[in-house]
């Protein structure tokens, strides 16, 4: 126990008389009228629900929040009427701008709509008794292995933060939450996936969890945010979309297309929360800049590691005769040189324009796009 | 029920049309919201090509419309050559749904059958967060009775 | 940075050059592909339920083999893997079953992702901010939705706080927890939502009960800080939200109760399961046990300065400020404490702490307050 009660109620007399008077009918009604806005929202489209942009109203609404939220540091609810003594909770993170994003609203209500849950949206009696080649299992089994540890980190780093954020702003810690249910999903379906096959769990990979201990490691959570959800979730988006393309059957189009639905709202979020940023701390860019070049390595980390790289190639051929590893090598060149491209367009779009000028990966991928 | 031509207005109307009817299965997949373009390509040259913007709020299609040009407010465009839709549509109707070699985001995985263009990453990414939805949508296309334009199919191929 | 890598990969050229030769020829190693690791093929024992983390208990997987002690995974290599030397150590604290693990949790995961209901589309939004409910009963009602939704995201900071410290091997109980996390997002949005919708806004904060929240916060180990949110507070709380759904003043009402029950019980369920784990396998904690509920406890006490959550109460059970609602109300409400209390007690006494009740000064007070709900209002 770190925190204790300021005194032992159990001895407290002026507690005891307290609850004897209002229990024997004498109500303090000291809460009756607090001065706060009276409110009535309504749902601006019966179809949608009443949504937390319903909620926007007066001093209700996350407009309302200020750049720097002073004075307010413990859980009480936004607008609601701060009296007595309030405890300090503990909160680090306090400034709009490191955390808020202008679609984290739409970006939330939308995830709960789109949830799923594996255990029974994923067709898994039509792996059972499959014809598949054991050659596309152990492959499919080690990407789901890889996958899967991905997905522990990708789950660890909203739960890293949620706890420090200030609940003033309740709309981004509830899409942390949703983020932390989607990464959930992932490391279930992943793991599901590779225990179905006959084939169990491969190899852990070095070079990925090396690369994701360092995105998790990132000591702001704006740098958090951008190295998890517009690196590492624009991996996951280009992986997820990848597998989803060269599946051969329908579970796996499945699993893939609906992990990479969950993957594209984490990166619109970090998108958006980097433009939101960037637009109220210019001077972040260079800092960031800095810290996407100090942390790029770990893209190849992930993407260059044996235990990915190399079931990837057999995937994308259909097997491992060498005409067939020299397709899948050949797409997956393909497929390097998108992601990347994708990564720099959504940076550029977001404000960081000059790392890709600096980058490093270009001129990595050079030798081996070449081909 | 009378053929619809492929590609008009009346087509992706009746995709509308038949959405709202399975309103149950769209509302399962969640918020379905974005603006997308459908350009279909010709197969030779002069021959025509269409553009159609497609709207989807909440659960259902509000917009099918056939369109001069695409405006800003499209999020991003699925572009490719009438053959290539014809087969993706054809496979439709004769499987119930699109086959693994068939689907949205395989025909433009790579940008071989399929391309998608857009402005705004932001835009492209929205064809993953509704990825399932968009599918079905599509899919939708099973219950429909089309006929197309007399065109050669040479040079238009799915994923092998 | 607070990690760095043991390596720059964009400087490692053996990595590059492997990388660039395996991109170029499609020549791959492929010693991944033949590693040591049970081959097995899990299939759903009960096709309705679907493929559950029970269908995957088997062998070196499974969570039943799973020893007290993870002396070996301190990475995120998922349980069962093949680890490799070099995988970089998480640094996770809790590398003991007993710490978190809880007869059933898989469970509880399976069943919390199979019923995410959704507070923006689940209630009939429309048709409550239609309803004019009294001033008294619709103040009484919004000051008691501004305590629940101040109240609810404790349950989503606290266990968060913990996921990231807790050994990989336990992925089960980190899948839960983010589902708690989830669910209490939607309590903390749900309360709010109504209270917004009631016409009156959100009311007092409850200085108390923050201080309350704290002391749950700042627990320093994952059994402490579950005993505290799971079981005891969390308790007291559905047994709150059963006395709500029954004073609601609305059908509606009612079933946004109902449904945020269903979650409660849930978080509940793994706080008991997760105690009785504890006192089955180490009941030399029983007195540490004890201990942190002795404190928990005059929190619980304490709030009897909550006016702002008890009058709100006992004016929408008695549904009036007349003296003869008040008197209503009182009776109700003592009663509602005394549930309350007593369902706290069955539930420890349940996870094999039945000697709680005799030491506790909580227990002491329950029972003057039985006293009192005997002695009519006003005498």
């Amino acid at each position: 126990m770190a925190y204790f009660a300021h005194k032992d109620f159990f001895s407290d007399t002026g507690l005891y008389e307290l609850v004897q008077r209002v229990m024997s009918g004498e109500l303090t009604l000291s809460w009756y009228q607090p001065g706060t806005e009276p409110a009535r929202c309504r749902p601006a489209s019966a179809a949608r629900g009443l949504t937390y942009a319903d909620c926007n109203v007066g001093s209700y609404g996350y407009d309302a929040i200020p750049e720097f939220v002073r004075g307010k540091n413990s859980m009480a609810a936004r607008g609601s009427l701060l009296w007595g003594t309030l405890p300090d909770i503990g909160y680090t993170v306090n400034r709009k701008s490191d955390v808020w994003s202008a679609n984290v609203v739409a970006l939330y209500e939308e995830a709960k709509t789109r949830r799923w849950a594996p255990a029974v949206d994923i067709p898994w009696s039509a792996l059972a008794g499959s014809a598949r080649p054991p050659v596309l299992e152990a492959a499919t089994a080690q990407v789901c292995t890889v996958l899967e540890e991905i997905a522990l980190v990708a789950m660890e780093a909203p739960g890293r933060w949620v706890y420090l954020i200030n609940q003033e702003f309740l709309e981004v810690k509830s899409f942390l939450c949703g983020q932390m249910l989607d990464e959930a999903r992932h490391v279930e379906v992943f793991r599901k996936r590779a225990l179905t096959g006959g084939q169990g769990l491969k190899r852990a990979s070095v070079p990925v969890e090396q690369a994701l201990r360092e995105l998790l490691a990132a000591d702001t959570y704006p740098r958090t945010s951008l190295g998890i959800n517009v690196v590492l979730g624009g991996l996951q988006v280009a992986l997820f979309r990848h597998l989803a393309a060269i599946a051969d059957n329908d579970a796996d189009r499945r699993i893939f297309t609906l992990s990479l639905q969950d993957a594209a709202r984490s990166v619109a979020y970090g998108v958006g929360a980097l433009r939101c940023h960037l637009a109220a701390q210019p001077h972040q860019a260079h800092a960031l800049c800095d810290h996407l070049l100090e942390t790029e390595h770990t893209i190849a980390g992930v993407l260059g590691s044996p235990e990915l790289c190399e079931p990837l190639i057999i995937l994308s051929g259909g097997g491992l005769e060498a005409e067939q590893r020299g397709r899948g090598a050949a797409r997956l060149r393909q497929w390097l040189r998108q992601t990347v491209d994708e990564l720099f367009a959504r940076l550029r779009h977001a404000g960081l324009g000059s790392y890709p000028q600096e980058s490093r990966l270009p001129a990595c991928f050079a030798a081996a796009l070449a081909a | 029920m009378a053929a619809i031509s492929f590609p008009s207005e009346a087509f992706f109307r009746e995709l509308k049309r038949l959405m709202g009817e399975r309103g149950e299965r769209f509302r399962a997949l969640g918020y379905f919201d974005v603006i997308f373009g459908v350009h279909v390509t010709p197969d030779r040259p002069g021959a025509p090509e269409s553009r159609f913007v497609l709207g989807f709020d909440v659960f259902d299609c509000i917009r099918a419309d056939a369109v001069a040009a695409f405006g800003n407010d499209v999020d991003f465009v699925l572009e490719g050559q009438l053959a290539v839709w014809r087969e993706m549509l054809e496979n439709i109707k004769g499987r119930g749904a699109a086959d693994i070699a068939h689907g949205i985001n395989t025909l433009t995985h790579f940008g071989d059958a399929l391309r998608v263009r857009y402005d705004d990453p932001d835009g492209h990414d929205k064809l993953y967060r509704f990825a399932e939805s968009i599918q079905e949508f599509f899919n939708l296309a099973a219950h429909v009775e089309t006929t197309f334009p007399g065109v050669e199919r040479a040079g238009a191929t799915a994923r092998a | 940075m607070a990690y760095l890598s043991t390596r720059d990969f964009l400087d490692d050229k053996a990595y590059l050059d492997r990388w660039q030769y395996t991109l170029r020829t499609g020549e791959l190693d492929l010693s991944w592909m033949n590693v040591a690791t049970e081959r097995i093929a899990c299939r759903p024992q009960s096709p309705r339920r679907g493929l559950t983390f029970r269908d995957l208990d088997v062998g070196s997987y499974g969570f039943s083999e799973m020893p007290e002690i993870i002396r070996e995974n301190r990475s995120f290599a998922p349980r069962g893997a093949a680890m490799p030397d070099g995988l970089p150590d998480a640094q996770a604290d809790v590398n003991l079953k007993s710490e978190v693990w809880a007869y059933n949790v898989e469970g509880y995961y399976e069943e919390a992702m199979s019923r995410q209901w959704n507070a923006t589309t689940d209630i009939p939004w429309a048709e409550l901010a239609e309803i004019e409910l009294p001033e008294t009963i619709g103040k009484a009602y919004a000051q008691l939705l501004t305590f629940l939704t101040e109240v609810e995201m404790i349950a989503t900071d606290v266990p968060a706080k913990w996921l990231g410290r807790l050994n990989a091997d336990f992925f089960e109980v980190k899948n839960f927890i983010a589902t708690q996390a989830m669910d209490e997002a939607r309590h903390a949005e749900v309360f709010r939502k109504r209270a917004l919708t009631t016409g009156f806004g959100l009311m007092c904060a409850s200085p108390h009960n923050e201080n309350n929240l704290k002391f749950l916060r700042d627990g320093d180990s994952f059994a402490e800080v579950s005993l505290g949110l799971h079981l005891q507070a969390e308790g007291m709380v559905l047994t709150l939200f059963r006395f709500s759904e029954f004073i609601s003043p609305t059908e509606a009402d009612k079933k946004l109760f109902r449904l945020v029950m269903q979650d409660e019980a849930r978080h509940v369920g793994y706080g008991m399961q997760h105690l009785k784990w504890v006192i089955d396998h180490f009941p030399e904690k029983r007195e540490t046990i004890h201990r942190y509920l002795d404190e928990a406890e005059n929190f619980v006490f304490g709030a009897g300065y909550c006016t702002e959550v008890t009058e709100p109460f006992i004016i929408l059970a008695g549904k009036g400020l007349k003296r003869e609602n008040i008197a209503e109300g009182i009776r109700i409400t003592r009663r509602f404490q005394l549930k309350q209390i007593e369902e706290y007690f069955e539930r420890l006494t349940k996870c094999g702490l039945p000697e709680r009740r005799e030491r506790s000064k909580l227990a002491r007070a329950r029972e003057l307050m039985q006293a009192a709900l005997d002695t009519p209002v006003g005498s």
